[in-house]
């Protein structure tokens, strides 16, 4: 199976303009997943495999934080790596966001290299 | 003037970073605008130690022409997609303000964005804000990104 990317936002707008810019960025990716919150995103991987998340952190339903925290509980999950998207690019929110296991973060707005500058180490 | 300065830095980085359309700022509107008609407002509530909201009000067709070129395809009516993208963008300016105002001491909470449309609808300013509205002009027309901070 070819690599496989998840994007969790509640705007469908971030979803399609993420989509773009990883093809943009010339990210090699098979298969793009979608999901609208964390929850969305759990009961969509108990049966897909993906190789990485891209995250939104303020989400409705389950945020960002959530998905982090309820996913490193996860055997199955809690090793595939998370790069947080968001507008809320502040330090304190990417700390916590890093100490929940994030592995990377990417402020909007944004533009394809600065995708494939932080997707680049982890792919 | 801070206000007015962090709103153009802000709106204008998101134009020339994800949406590729040139837009200038104008001279903060003074008068009190509420009434908006056949148009669409993005909103964001701020919460926590400043409270307020974030608001852009943009004609139809400017709303149309942004998130056709925000999603790269051609947009000939208000639908979904221009509501969330408005929203988006809503949040994106509301995401740098917060930014700001966080770095300056405050401590503030962003809501998840709203979007309002429709032939003719108000929206009122909150009792006892500083309100400042700045017009960008792009192609297309005109719009306004309206910050309410309350004092």
């Amino acid at each position: 199976m070819g690599k496989r990317v998840l994007i969790i936002d509640d705007s469908s707008t971030m979803r399609k303009i993420v989509s773009r810019s990883l093809r943009q960025a010339g990210l090699d990716f098979d298969e793009i997943l979608e999901a609208a919150d964390g929850q969305e995103a759990l009961d969509l991987l108990k049966t897909e495999k993906v190789d990485l998340i891209l995250s939104d952190i303020n989400m409705p339903n389950m945020d960002g934080m959530e998905f982090l925290r309820q996913k490193r509980e996860i055997d199955a999950i809690k090793d595939i790596p998370v790069v947080m998207i968001t507008t809320e690019g502040g330090a304190d929110i990417i700390g916590e966001a890093k100490e929940l296991g994030a592995a990377g973060s990417v402020k909007k707005p944004f533009k394809p290299e600065t995708i494939s500058d932080v997707l680049g180490a982890l792919i | 003037m801070e206000l007015q300065k962090h709103i153009t830095d802000a709106t204008t980085e998101i134009f020339e970073t994800m949406i590729m359309l040139e837009i200038s700022a104008g001279d903060p509107v003074v008068e009190k605008i509420n009434n908006f008609k056949c148009s669409v407002s993005g909103v964001i509530g701020l919460a926590g130690t400043c409270k307020g909201i974030l608001a852009i009000h943009l004609p139809d067709k400017v709303a149309m022409s942004i998130t056709g070129s925000f999603l790269g395809m051609e947009v000939t009516e208000v639908d979904d997609d221009v509501t969330d993208a408005i929203g988006e963008l809503a949040n994106m300016v509301a995401g740098n303000i917060k930014m700001i105002l966080d770095e300056a001491g405050k401590d503030v909470t962003l809501s998840i964005p709203s979007c309002v449309h429709g032939a003719e609808y108000t929206l009122d300013t909150a009792a006892d804000c500083e309100r400042v509205v700045v017009p960008f002009n792009l192609e297309s027309g005109q719009f306004l990104v309206e910050l309410q901070v309350k004092n």
